[in-house]
């Protein structure tokens, strides 16, 4: 925002010469602060440009393609936890959350109709969400230590229903007899240039970020994340916030679970691993901060887009999977060395 | 004059400092000499911090020399100045709780004082030589707080410091705890070595210093010995404005009965029943820990309470959390701005607007303007000095910041505002808008229940006081009618009185 835009806003008429003579210099600070603050951004144009340069069948329209769908599910679930840490709060259960929806949806197509199934889906998200959160309240786990503990155990919990429900085995769409159109539309369908998971990542994008912004709900959650205590003692009903940020997240887990077995037609019981901490590396790479209160979805997706062409250009220059996973743990403890200088 | 072999420890030069929008240090150059108690007051945000933040090497100063025992110094770290000899002993002190007081004093030493045995040894050596008694093997969890400023001290000792700055080192010690401080002080002036004073509380300053320099908005204003000062002078330099009274007439409206509480039991508390009226000012009386805070947080839903009754207006209402006291008309001010009152990193008008979200939000959506026209209306009201309303509260001095939690509850004009050490760490010319504010509510027909550890400052402004004692009710006392001492016995649980 610009100096003339901020007196606007202020309704004083600011004397126009005193306006201009500072922001000379002020203009390139203004600059560094703000690639300080998107740091993500610069960081996602070095790796394009440098893959670009090494591999160049890193801008072939089929690769291209292949991130725009790998996007999808990661997106819906680091936009769930993005609710849950900006409340101060994190979730570990995602992945076992992913495993039992997408192995229970699926089993439910054939016998219920590909409508009920997916709205099923959907409430059992919400269903793990919410216990996530009424064991956290009446536990007492008011930290985020108690709540990471709490969290991992449960995606254990759900995992293992994943299991049990599915006898380990896993199922697939081609060996259903019922109409599953809904399912591979999503998966794999094409609304205009797009595809159909690109606009529901849209539509889900647009839905929360005015969530964040623009509702009471929304700013109880940030209160909540930047000081229990006074939100608390302000009258900010802090079980509440709790309440609405698990089971936000279960719901887009349950979503982003959706789109990712749509998309590979097939659900194992164990689909869903590593989500949880690829989904708290988006979040935090976005800039969004651990220590709660700041932070937002549009952050989120870029720190989603940086993952995820991480991946896919590591492994176009064959980096194998075991160096990538350091990688990730590397940017992970990098994001939050440089968040806590940024705070400090 | 620069210093060199005179009786000049430190000497500070045309030091200014700036941060982003605000000028906090101005040419700033003052001398302390060897052997001296040198006082500094200021009102918040006057710049005594940002100086004593440079001296220590916290922040780098942007132009200016500081000449310490004779050396120029640069740049500097707190590690580097404390070596050097100048120590700082900051308000909140900064011990290891799960450390002993030998250790605490010489943490990080242990190798130079050849372990363990040599630590307690010399820990003693020094807290004898301040005639402090504390066993060297107490674990600093244990002690009271003027214990762990005596260990500081300590602390500053083992480091052969020529220089020690004291922030504010009365703020949480009780009468006789002071005049332990007062002979220490004593001590270490006669063993050569200089102390910066750095008070709120004036009657203190006048005692203790032998000079005094006064700060406002980033200046020094004057340094004289203290003889020469008045503490009206003292005041209206501080504030830059003369101040009649320290405090306003106190309000005279009290009416019906407003709320009742009803057998309050809690762990710490034992029965406690006390009515309050329309337009009056109730004090809470009492020790640290006696239980004043817990009585309100109870009445106001902050901790699980149950059994007691609370009636408002003849109508019993039940708060079993804060939002329910909120709706129930009660507002509060708790006692730990920082921890319990603010959302440092957000913004004065998210941290003002946070509890009036029925005013702004339709349907559950943020009316932006709305809020903004809230938070403008308190910030002109309460004359709260921010650059504006989007930059973070951290960034505001203590008085204001104060403000902003005032101006909260204000927005929602509460029938029953609490008020728990409202003016703690505030300077003087705040306090007396705070006082202002309080007149006003109460005139207005609302009622406020104060707890304060500044007695003159409860008895100033109370229509009634209780007093507590042990988690009880121990007395109900007229200020007016009675005398500090009558009603300090009666904190103290020496006798039960009833006005």
């Amino acid at each position: 925002m610009t100096n003339a835009e901020m007196n606007m806003g202020l309704g004083a008429p600011a004397p126009k010469v005193i306006a201009i003579s500072p922001d000379a210099p002020r203009r390139g600070k203004l600059v560094v602060a703000f690639l300080k603050e998107y740091l993500v951004l610069i960081m996602i144009a070095l790796l394009v440009g440098i893959t670009a340069a090494v591999e160049p069948k890193f801008l072939n329209p089929a690769n291209l393609i292949n991130i725009e769908r790998q996007l999808g599910p990661l997106m819906m679930v680091s936009l769930g936890m993005t609710f849950v840490i900006i409340g101060g709060f994190i979730d570990l259960s995602v992945a076992g959350t992913i495993n039992l929806v997408a192995v229970v949806t699926i089993s439910l197509i054939q016998p219920l109709g590909q409508g009920t199934a997916l709205l099923l889906g959907l409430g059992l998200g919400i269903v793990c969400g919410a216990l996530n959160a009424v064991l956290i309240l009446s536990s007492g786990a008011v930290t985020q230590a108690e709540a990471l503990f709490l969290t991992f155990g449960m995606s254990t919990v759900y995992s293992a229903l994943a299991l049990l429900y599915s006898h380990g085995s896993t199922m697939h769409f081609w060996d259903m007899t019922a109409s599953k159109a809904l399912f591979e539309t999503i998966g794999s369908g094409k609304l205009g240039p797009f595809s159909v998971s690109f606009v529901i990542f849209l539509v889900c994008l647009a839905l929360l970020w005015f969530f964040q912004e623009k509702t009471v709900e929304g700013r109880f959650i940030r209160l909540t994340g930047g000081n229990k205590t006074a939100a608390r003692l302000a009258g900010v009903s802090i079980a509440r916030s709790i309440v609405t940020i698990y089971v936000l997240c279960g719901f887009m887990t349950a979503v982003g679970a959706i789109v990712l077995f749509s998309r590979i037609t097939t659900a194992a019981p164990t689909i869903g691993l590593g989500f949880e901490t690829n989904a708290i590396l988006s979040v935090v790479v976005g800039g969004t901060t651990l220590l709660g209160g700041k932070g937002s979805v549009l952050r989120t997706v870029m720190g989603v887009l940086l993952v995820t062409l991480m991946s896919n250009c590591l492994d176009l220059i064959n980096v194998s999977t075991y160096l990538q996973v350091a990688v990730k743990g590397a940017i992970l403890v990098l994001a939050i060395w440089l968040d806590n200088r940024k705070q400090a | 004059m620069d210093g060199v072999g005179s009786d000049v420890i430190l000497s500070i030069k045309d030091v200014s400092k700036s941060f982003p929008g605000v000028r906090a240090l101005d040419n700033v150059s003052v001398d302390v000499h060897r052997g001296t108690v040198h006082g500094l007051v200021g009102e918040n945000g006057a710049g005594k911090s940002t100086l004593m933040k440079i001296l220590s090497g916290v922040y780098e100063r942007d132009a200016g020399t500081v000449i310490f025992d004779g050396q120029r110094v640069e740049r500097t770290t707190p590690h580097q100045s404390m070596q050097s000899g100048l120590a700082i002993i900051y308000q909140e002190l900064n011990l290891v709780n799960k450390m002993s007081v030998g250790e605490n004093i010489f943490l990080g030493r242990f190798r130079e004082m050849k372990g363990m045995r040599g630590t307690h040894a010399k820990a003693r050596e020094i807290l004898d030589s301040i005639g402090c008694n504390i066993p060297t093997t107490r674990l600093v969890a244990d002690l009271s707080v003027s214990e762990k400023q005596m260990v500081e001290i300590a602390k500053a000792l083992s480091f052969k410091s020529k220089l020690i700055i004291m922030d504010e080192p009365s703020s949480s010690l009780t009468g006789e705890e002071l005049v332990e401080l007062a002979k220490i002080i004593q001590q270490l002036k006669s063993q050569g070595i200089s102390i910066i004073y750095i008070s709120h509380k004036l009657a203190e300053v006048f005692e203790f210093c032998d000079v005094i320099s006064v700060m406002r908005d980033g200046r020094i204003v004057d340094t004289r010995p203290t003889a020469d000062f008045t503490r009206n002078d003292l005041i209206s330099m501080m504030v830059g404005r003369t101040i009649e009274n320290e405090y306003p007439p106190r309000p005279q409206c009290v009416g019906a009965p407003l709320l009742e509480v009803k057998h309050l039991n809690t762990r710490k508390l034992q029965d406690i029943s006390f009515t309050l009226h329309y337009g009056e000012i109730l004090g809470l009386v009492g020790l640290v820990g006696a239980g004043r805070t817990e009585i309100v947080r109870a009445l106001f839903g902050a901790d699980k309470v149950r059994g007691h009754e609370v009636w408002i207006d003849g109508r019993k209402v039940k708060i079993r959390k804060p939002m329910d006291a909120k709706e129930a008309g009660l507002g509060f001010i708790p006692e730990d701005r920082k921890l319990q009152g603010l959302v440092l990193p957000f913004s004065v008008e998210s941290n003002i607007t946070m509890a009036a979200f029925r005013k702004f939000s339709w349907f559950g959506l943020i009316r932006k303007s709305l809020e903004k026209g809230i938070a403008a209306r308190q910030v002109a009201a309460l004359n709260v000095k921010t650059p504006s309303t989007r930059v973070p509260v951290r960034n505001l001095s203590g008085g204001n910041q104060q403000k902003c939690i005032v101006g909260r509850w204000l927005e929602l004009s509460p029938r029953i505002l609490i008020m728990d050490e409202p003016t703690r760490g505030i300077d003087v010319g705040a306090k007396y808008e705070i006082y202002m504010l309080m007149k006003e509510i109460a005139e207005r027909g609302g009622a406020i229940i104060l707890i304060s550890s500044e007695l003159p400052e409860v008895l100033s402004m109370s229509n009634r006081v209780l007093t507590i004692f042990e988690g009880r009710i121990t007395g109900e006392l007229i200020p007016e009618r009675s005398s500090a001492d009558e009603i300090m016995s009666s904190a103290l649980g020496m006798a039960r009185v009833t006005a």
